[in-house]
């Protein structure tokens, strides 16, 4: 595949991107997967899941992973604003843990746009959806060039933690990019790899919700249903907890009425039945141990109203509702916190700015972006990691 | 402490005696267990059986659910085995539960097993006795088989597995008695005596022999050895007397004492002193002939509120009067609620 050079330009310069292949092709390759992916799901994958993944794969948002990085698409600056190339860094190696969600194809697809080799480390237990992603693929476009590129540059592989080929993948890789818990994050680092390879730990994460009384209206609520109820407790962009800011007990109780009133609105997915039995398990659990608990409708989920000091139920729909000052929700914040989704007044006045500053929150966006993934991700700017930058100095 | 119990276990109903039971049980653990307290607050006497409350079965896996009463004696945990899940229910026992539980299996399986006293062999080891605070769910079904039988001889060096037989008691019991009683969870009693793993000795001197063997357990490392029913009874009963029988009974630790054994028909029945409802899975309304969650109730559980379980077993209740000729409610038990992999990121 021929090098093509594409023109970047930022206030501050312009880069020139250099990639294995035509920008606007590689998108209209994608936009073609996904015209397919409309008329055609996967079953491996939620309906929420599948909705998400073709608004990812939008020409203009997948260009936006340029455009973000490194400017508006130029024909040609000229050389005098030039100051940077970058070129694919090398060899991608990703690891994924057995029940990944969606983040794995998201994490794949973007990576496919910086034109590295990328090889995949998939579940030993079970199939992962970068698997199942890759599998309809070639099996919806088998002849499709992107089909054809993707079989070129990605290599995916299932085995387990010992597995000799985790040595392999870490000392040939350029960029390591791990999802797992902290011990596998930490085994995958700890082994041999070169020098000049950088490292992206995206590990055991807990994200929160806070609300301000007067910033909640009743799309906010949909939201944060819709948001919960993807991957419940399980996901590390759901909710774990939502937080109600400078608020009495009282208005716990009023939200989780509100909250029980739109749910129909929330057109939540079926729950399947061992997960509403647990539901039924984990509102009794909570009642136990003191929390204010009730089954949504249908006993889709549990919302229990309580304190900070409560024990949390370990249950997957079980959200936990409590109200706080600024300052204790602060205080509270789990250690591994990672996205705060906010229905908050001015989210980017000094008072949110100053808060942020003083945490170490990753992200903070409407409650409706929680999930949605990106080339910045736990604080990392991955995605513009996996170039080498070439320094070009046209003047002296 | 239960006036049904007087009563044969599949004679003549007294449901308004079993609810007024009940009730008295639910006011009982909401006066002894502040848990249970806080999770029916509102609770009030039950005008029917299905208004009964009841604890999700999974409650035992996380909390220690006990009710606290004057002279309810000494107290003893029992353990269900760890599930895939990897946690065991914790139910604990006072004497009075106790006597009342192994009054309860007593009369049961002597209906399936006759009155006759005889000896006993269980598949377990007895070392588990020692565990004086705790005992396996294992421990205690075998222990409540102990009034059918005239001595207990514990077949297995260790708890682990049916590795080590001790095939020399085996022997002295066969050599001394025509009428045997062997209990052992389902697959250990497969691997000791169905797989083919019997000596030479001890199958010449179980021919003829009248043997009633007992398990329960469940059967799903069977199931992936692709090992049937029948092929499990009649690998079994091979060259014993004509009236032995395998007698599979299912039993929740958290429904201690009340079993419920595979009738000839291939139902269970329900003992007077019990009652089974099966609900929708999503709207938890009963369902009558449908296939849904089970739900058990008895009178006997005054140590911690197990009187009324919803598990996640699945069944439905089989409408009509059974052929086997036991009268009341029997239902078939059809499996489990399936299970699902959680989706996440890093962190399950």
């Amino acid at each position: 595949m021929s090098e093509h050079i594409h023109y970047f330009d930022a206030p501050h310069g312009a880069t020139a991107v250099v990639l294995p292949f035509a920008l606007d092709e590689m998108l209209e390759w994608w936009a073609g997967l996904r015209s397919r992916m409309i008329r055609r799901t996967s079953p491996a994958f939620s309906r929420d899941e599948w909705a998400y993944l073709i608004t990812f794969l939008a020409p203009d948002h997948l260009r936006a992973a340029f455009t973000d990085t490194f400017g508006a698409a130029a024909a040609d600056p000229g050389s005098s604003r030039l100051t940077h190339l970058a070129r694919p860094r090398g060899p991608v190696a990703l690891w994924l843990p057995n029940n990944v969600s969606l983040l794995g194809p998201l994490t794949l697809i973007l990576l496919s746009l910086t034109g590295n080799p990328i090889r995949v480390k998939g579940g030993s237990h079970s199939e992962d959806l970068v698997n199942a992603f890759l599998g309809y693929i070639q099996g919806t476009v088998p002849e499709s060039p992107l089909a054809d590129y993707l079989s070129r540059i990605v290599r995916h592989e299932v085995f387990d933690r010992h597995d000799p080929r985790n040595a392999e993948m870490a000392a040939e890789a350029r960029v390591r990019i791990i999802f797992g818990g902290d011990d596998a994050a930490q085994h995958i680092h700890a082994l041999p790899h070169p020098v000049d390879s950088i490292g992206f730990s995206f590990s055991d994460r807990r994200s929160e919700v806070w609300l301000e009384k007067a910033a909640i209206s009743d799309d906010t609520l949909v939201s944060l249903i819709k948001v919960f109820m993807i991957y419940g407790q399980a996901g590390c962009t759901s909710p774990a907890r939502v937080v109600l800011l400078d608020q009495p007990p009282s208005a716990a109780l009023a939200l989780r009425e509100r909250l029980l009133g739109l749910w129909p609105l929330a057109r939540v997915r079926a729950v399947a039945p061992h997960q509403t039995s647990e539901n039924i398990m984990a509102r009794q659990w909570a009642a136990a141990l003191g929390w204010d608990a009730q089954l949504a409708p249908a006993n889709q989920a549990v919302l229990a109203i309580g304190e900070y000091q409560l024990t949390p139920i370990a249950s997957n729909l079980c959200l936990p509702i409590v109200t706080a000052s600024l300052q204790d929700a602060i205080e509270h914040l789990p250690r591994n916190i990672q996205t705060l989704g906010h229905a908050v007044h001015d989210p980017t006045s000094a008072r949110w700015v100053e808060t942020l500053a003083r945490t170490t929150i990753k992200r903070f966006v409407p409650i409706a972006r929680m999930h949605h993934f990106g080339i910045t991700w736990d604080g990392f700017s991955f995605w513009r990691q996996a170039f080498e930058m070439v320094e070009i100095g046209a003047r002296g | 402490m239960s006036q049904l119990l007087a009563r044969s276990p599949y004679g003549q109903r007294d449901d308004g005696q079993l609810l007024r039971e009940l009730n008295d049980l639910t006011r009982h653990h909401r006066s002894g267990s502040p848990e249970y307290a806080r999770i029916w607050p509102d609770a009030t006497d039950a005008e029917r059986l299905e208004d009964v409350p009841f604890v999700h079965v999974g409650l035992f896996k996380r909390i220690a659910l006990r009710t606290k009463s004057a002279g309810s004696g000494r107290e003893r945990a029992v353990l269900s085995s760890a599930t895939t899940s990897g946690q065991s229910s914790r139910i604990f026992l006072d004497d009075q539960s106790a006597h009342l539980q192994g009054e309860s299996s007593t009369a049961i399986l002597k209906d399936f097993v006759g009155e006759a006293r005889r000896p006993l062999l269980v598949l377990d080891s007895s070392r588990s006795l020692a565990q004086r605070r705790e005992m396996s769910a294992r421990l205690a079904a075998a222990m409540s088989l102990q009034s059918l039988a005239t001595e207990i001889f514990f077949l297995l060096h260790s708890v682990d597995g049916p590795d080590n037989v001790r095939w020399d008691v085996v022997a002295d019991v066969l050599r001394q008695h025509d009428d045997i009683l062997v209990y052992g969870f389902t697959y250990i009693l497969w691997q000791t005596f169905g797989a083919g793993r019997v000596p030479d000795e001890i199958r010449s001197l179980l021919r003829g022999k009248r043997i009633h063997f007992i398990h329960s357990g469940g059967w799903k490392k069977l199931e992936a050895i692709s090992v049937d029913r029948d092929t499990f009874d009649s690998r079994l009963l091979s060259g014993l007397d004509p009236s032995s029988r395998v007698v599979d009974y299912y039993g929740l630790v958290e429904q201690i004492g009340v079993v419920y054994p595979l009738c000839e028909y291939g139902f269970r029945h329900v003992p007077v002193w019990a009652a089974v409802m099966v609900r929708d899975t999503t709207t938890l309304d009963t369902l009558t002939g449908d296939v849904g969650q089970l739900q058990f109730m008895n009178p006997l559980a005054w140590s911690a509120p197990y009187h009324s379980v919803l598990t996640e077993d699945v069944g439905r209740i089989v409408p009509g009067a059974c052929d086997c000729g036991r009268s009341g409610p029997h239902f078939e038990l059809v499996g489990r609620l399936p299970k699902a992999e959680l989706r996440g990121c890093a962190n399950v």
